[in-house]
């Protein structure tokens, strides 16, 4: 537990004092021991999200890093987008399968919001409905079942 | 040996880093950075570095690779990499250095969970068992589905109408049928 808050701190501290462009840590919203924060992201300028506020939300296990994040969107704006599911949910495979310690809060944000920008169409995925209605709580644990060609 | 200038800021900041913790020019600061591990953050400790030329410290590098031991790659390049592909690094401030790597484990390699596992949420209340739960609804309704299609097209020879065969099997197909649709229903509303 205390290699994760250590690690957390220093991202914290990084984060807040030379943020991406567009990403914004809500420190108000950190949990004590770091282990949930969430994070507002703007849309670029110059895609379909220009002038869009979105919430992430992240949640760290004792494991971080390790173990990844669980990174969803919250809040009253999901992006309407191919690879987001209106209960948050986001199919990124760099949250499960591609996951790597060297990776942070910030370059998730910003993998997130180069995703958002690439899309050129808003539209929910083709299988949004029965996704929402059947997948776990965790967005972790669904990858599984459906991309399952890849493991 | 003081004019092999090139090789003291190793030196230096590493020293500066574990010695000397307080607040040190920007200078310093970067050329710490330099030798921070990629998995923690921190200064390297224990350093192994990569064929690919990224630094970590043993331990944690050492977590990772049991942390996907079929795949073990480098957490920056994702190059290959594992025990027996890293350098131990020793400074000068080591009287006898001794490979990292004969030092672990540091902790038992039994409480290995999976990397799917989320152990760590423990809010949820989704153990193993949560993952087993939400694949089977996934995969369950389209297993009904092929079954009872199966039972009208890929049969041979159909039983004449009325005969004693004829009636058992549509009896039986209707209790497929029956149950996948509760299934469904039971989907719809939980
Ligand atoms: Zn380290
Ligand atoms: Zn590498």
């Amino acid at each position: 537990m205390a290699s994760m808050e250590k690690r957390l701190q220093k991202e914290l501290l990084a984060l807040t004092k030379d943020p991406p462009v567009g990403v914004k840590v809500n420190t108000d919203a950190i949990t004590k021991n770091l282990a949930e924060w969430t994070v507002d992201l703007e849309g670029a300028p110059g895609t379909v999200f220009e002038g869009e506020n979105f919430q992430l939300q992240f949640k760290f296990g004792s494991r971080y890093p390790f173990d990844s994040p669980q990174v969803m969107f919250i809040g009253p704006n999901i992006p309407l987008h191919p690879h987001v599911y209106s209960n948050g949910h986001i199919c990124l495979s760099i949250l499960t399968d591609d996951w790597s310690p060297a990776l942070s809060v910030q370059s998730v944000c910003l993998s997130v919001v180069s995703m958002l920008s690439s899309c050129k169409e808003k539209k929910r995925p083709p299988d949004n409905a029965l996704y929402v209605k059947t997948c776990s709580k965790n967005p972790k644990k669904t990858r599984w079942w459906y991309h399952d060609d890849s493991v | 040996m003081s004019t092999d200038n090139s090789s003291k800021p190793a030196e230096a900041s590493a020293g500066a880093a574990s010695s000397n913790p307080g607040p040190s020019e920007n200078g310093e600061d970067e050329k710490a950075a330099v030798y921070e591990c990629n998995i923690c953050l921190d200064t390297a400790h224990d350093a192994v570095v990569s064929m690919c030329g990224h630094l970590f410290c043993w331990p944690c590098l050492h977590q990772w690779l049991e942390t996907r031991p079929q795949r073990q790659l480098c957490p920056v390049c994702k190059a290959g990499i594992g025990k027996d592909k890293v350098i131990p690094i020793y400074g000068r401030g080591n009287p006898n250095p001794q490979d990292p790597r004969e030092k672990l484990p540091p902790r038992p390699s039994g409480q290995r969970p999976e990397p799917e596992n989320t152990g760590g949420f423990p809010a949820f209340g989704f153990g193993d068992g949560g993952f087993q739960f939400s694949f089977g609804i996934g995969a369950f309704p389209f297993g009904i589905f092929t079954s009872s299609f199966n039972m009208s097209d890929n049969r041979p020879g159909p039983p004449q109408a009325g005969s004693p065969q004829h009636t058992e099997e549509q009896f039986l197909s209707r209790i497929f049928l029956w149950v996948a649709i509760l299934f469904l229903f039971w989907l719809l509303i939980a």
